[in-house]
């Protein structure tokens, strides 16, 4: 087989990141690499960091002059499609003659302006999801596009909903396939009435897509379910985990310690997690429950957790970094995942890395790599607590948990993340 | 000299609180076991030494000059916390000195409180006693007097506490004059505590108090600049027997800058008040000098803290209610403990400022609470607190 030339676009990239979809996006990424040519288009990246195989190009870092040969050739398609009047979805540039600069083509179709300095420089600013989200969507897809137009590739492959129309435009200007493959959804973040352009995008993007890529069987059934896609071009790949350096650490109190991880968002269960530690304390006052990570919930927890008389044995951190995560996990004894959807969840296979049992919800994508993981649906929280309460006070459990997950995790790589990958790419490319 | 004042013009009787607690240091999850110290030392060194600059030292070199010119014509009370002369010991000793200096003018009458500027009584007689007593002895033993008046944390006050503070042996006790539960009675009479026989109540004027205390330096308030004798005349036109100012001693150089004229005003405030044919007067002597002839019902806790002059300043909110109420269960872990060391941090642990900073409180009194707090958030403060607190009970079980 010839040695496909592969278009990634993603939004972040370490070590600019948000959330798990930079690190998911450097795994996949790297190991690719090994396998096919790799270039990967993100908004905004760290003007000096290399990697290994794969070349980053960071729009922030990009010279309007390196688009010229490409301005001329490229038309406005997609977008006309999601709105009617494609004229209102440029009003963004802040040059005084941008309104000349966009052209109405015989056919209905309109021209882009040109790509100035001043809007690449955008990319420069605030954070990748602040501001106006929307209107570095579109700048993105955009200069995307024609930057796509000056490569040579044979795949283009598009990572989460912000990058889901640049995938359907370089598509539409190339005719390459286009694989979106989809790290979370509105779903997941904003329950089963989700609806409005987040999700408009991303049901666009897989229609439009020759392959939609969910991170687990699971965010499968969400494509299929949720946004009517069609099934047999929905074609699963589970996340890998990079090694970790896998270090303990002796606790400083004599309690046995239950960690929750992540957001502090709806999605990710932390009442959940308040309700389940609750139900644990009352029997056994010898735990503590530490939630790590910060979000729009924090201080609504904080004051559910005072209410209900937790304070002393729950503990709040804050943010953390890695340094701090992986000294947290170094001491901690369970690990609590009761995310109400979660498409993955790669935190639980690196709490798995360093030998900590997970009690895992239903709703969660590793539950199907983590065989061994105890699970329950995440508004159970009987069954979370007497899962934790098992695994604190039953080491012969404990151990089978540990031994299933250690065995789970050896087989979760990103090489096997990505050999998946490539198989379908070389089904598209032929 | 011709008498101004009405025949029936009060008495002026002014105390000042000194107080500074012993903030903590960011106490994250990752100290709890490791860190036994839970005192931000460098911090409230620093914070010490700058009221000291702005408020105490130049504040005790007035108020010692002025007392000392007047021969006993003014006079002025004071309550310090246990925890702030604690501070000055090990911080500023030279601070300390000047407050004795002050006292040794034979002018100044001590009033008595919590060592730990505590809302013990809430929770715990016992505690509430010790501490007390505890008090009681430091004064001896920095000022070599015993205070006959007692005042409450933030002049936190009602029947129970006043029938308390009778039981142990004090004259007087100072509360917040608050409408809602005067109903109409003035601030400016001395009042009993029902079925209390010797415990006279002295109340704050709030009004005359805040003019001082807050809106002195507010340049939006319709009486500003506001001058030693127009305030004077206030207090003549007062009816009562007393009018008692009670304030943070603090409000001088510190909440109220020097350049607001702060000093200048206090410097003349005495001779006009004089000059309006006024006596000053200490609560001591105003147990001595009044009959108490009025029963003040006082169920509800009162206190002279934000708009509400309630207790939701330190007990507003869940944060405040679970910490507040975990720190004094371990009360009897503690003292079984039988180590002084373990019981002083936990009795510190105890200062009100602990629970002020952990209001949620929006507005104005918001506002108050998040100058005064060396946190980010009431939030935070509440979970150092909690943190510091789980390390304690690690300590106990030790």
């Amino acid at each position: 087989m010839k040695r496909l030339r592969v278009l990634k676009l993603g939004w972040e990239f370490p070590p600019l990141i948000n959330g798990g979809l930079g690190i998911a996006c450097l795994g996949i990424s790297r190991a690719l690499a090994k396998l096919v040519d790799l270039s990967v288009i993100v908004p905004k990246s760290t003007p000096n960091v290399q990697f290994e195989g794969f070349k980053l190009i960071g729009l922030n870092n990009l010279e309007a002059t390196e688009l010229l040969t490409s301005e001329e050739k490229y038309r406005y398609e997609s977008f006309a499609r999601i709105k009617q009047v494609p004229i209102h979805l440029d009003p963004y540039s802040i040059e005084e003659t941008s309104v000349e600069q966009i052209r109405m083509q015989p056919g209905g179709e309109v021209a882009f302006a040109k790509t100035t300095q001043v809007q690449l420089d955008r990319f420069k600013l605030d954070d990748l999801y602040g501001g106006d989200l929307a209107m570095k969507v579109i700048e993105f897809s955009k200069v995307a596009a024609k930057l796509a137009m000056l490569q040579d590739f044979d795949i283009v492959h598009a990572h989460d909903w912000m990058t889901f129309l640049a995938g359907v435009e370089v598509k539409k200007a190339t005719g390459k396939p286009l694989v979106v493959h989809v790290h979370a959804s509105q779903y997941d973040r904003a329950g089963v009435d989700a609806r409005g352009w987040i999700y408009e995008v991303e049901k666009y993007g897989m229609e439009e897509a020759d392959c939609v890529i969910p991170v687990s069987q699971y965010t499968g059934e969400v494509c299929a379910g949720h946004y009517g896609i069609d099934p047999a071009k929905i074609r699963p790949v589970h996340n890998g985990a990079d090694p970790v350096d896998v270090f303990q650490t002796k606790k400083k109190f004599p309690e046995k310690l239950v960690l929750f991880l992540g957001r502090l968002t709806a999605q990710k269960g932390p009442e959940f997690f308040l309700e389940i530690a609750t139900k644990v304390l009352e029997k056994n006052k010898h735990v503590r429950f530490v939630m790590a990570g910060t979000g729009e919930r924090l201080r609504p927890l904080i004051e559910s957790g005072a209410f209900r008389g937790l304070g002393g044995y729950f503990h709040f951190t804050g943010f953390l970094n890695k340094e701090k995560v992986h000294e947290l996990l170094s001491m901690t004894d369970v690990y609590c995942m009761p995310s109400v959807s979660e498409p993955f969840g790669l935190s639980a296979l690196e709490a798995a890395q360093f030998g900590i049992p997970a009690v895992i919800s239903k709703q969660s994508g590793c539950a199907e790599v983590l065989k061994g993981a105890l699970a329950a649906d995440f508004w159970d929280t009987d069954l979370m607590a007497k899962h934790i309460s098992d695994l604190l006070n039953d080491e012969q459990l404990r151990e089978k948990v540990v031994r299933q997950a250690a065995e789970d995790i050896a087989s979760s790589t990103w090489d096997a993340a990505a050999a998946n990958v490539v198989e379908i790419y070389h089904e598209l490319a032929s | 000299m011709k008498s101004k004042a009405p025949a029936s013009a009060p008495n002026v009787s002014l105390y000042f609180q000194v107080h500074q607690p012993n903030r903590l240091v960011p106490y994250d999850f990752f100290r709890i076991g490791e860190h036994a110290f839970y005192e931000d030392d460098l911090l409230n060194a620093e914070i010490l030494s700058k009221v000291s600059e702005k408020c105490y030292l130049p504040a005790n070199a007035m108020f010692e000059k002025l007392l000392k010119k007047h021969k006993g014509s003014f006079r002025i009370a004071m309550s310090i916390s246990g925890t702030v002369i604690e501070q000055m010991k090990a911080h500023r000793p030279d601070v300390l000195k000047s407050f004795q200096s002050l006292v040794a003018t034979g002018h100044v009458e001590l009033l008595a409180e919590t060592y730990y500027h505590s809302l013990a009584y809430l929770h715990s007689k016992k505690e509430f006693e010790r501490q007390v007593e505890k008090h009681l002895d430091l004064m001896e033993e920095v000022f070599h007097v015993r205070p006959r008046v007692f005042r409450n944390t933030e002049l936190i006050y009602n029947n129970a506490i006043a029938a308390q503070a009778e039981t142990m042996g004090f004259d007087g006790i100072l509360a917040e004059g608050v409408h809602w539960s005067l109903n109409g009675k003035s601030p400016n009479f001395l009042y009993r505590a029902p079925e209390l026989t010797r415990l006279k109540t002295i109340l704050r004027n709030p009004g005359l108090s805040d003019d001082i205390g807050f809106r002195f330096s507010d340049k939006n308030w319709s009486e500003w600049p506001l001058t030693p004798e127009k305030f004077a005349t206030w207090l003549a036109e007062s009816e009562g027997d007393v009018v008692n100012l009670f304030m943070d001693y603090e409000s001088i150089g510190e909440h109220q800058w020097e350049d607001t004229g702060i000093f200048e005003f206090w410097k003349s405030l005495p001779q006009a008040v004089i000059e309006e044919d006024l006596r000053w007067v200490t609560p001591g002597e105003v147990v001595d000098l009044y009959r108490a002839s009025k029963e003040y019902d006082c169920h509800w806790p009162t206190s002279w803290a934000d708009g509400e002059r309630d207790l939701t300043a330190w007990i507003g909110n869940v944060l405040q209610q679970e910490a507040i109420g975990k720190i004094h269960r371990l009360e009897s872990e503690v003292l079984a403990a039988k180590d002084d060391d373990l019981t002083d941090v936990w009795a510190k642990l105890q200062t009100s400022d602990h629970f002020y900073w952990m209001s949620t409180k929006e507005g104005t009194d918001g506002g108050v609470h998040q100058y005064f707090s060396p946190y980010g958030s009431p939030y935070d403060a509440y979970i150092y607190f909690m943190n510091a607190l789980a390390d304690l009970q690690i300590r106990l079980k030790a």
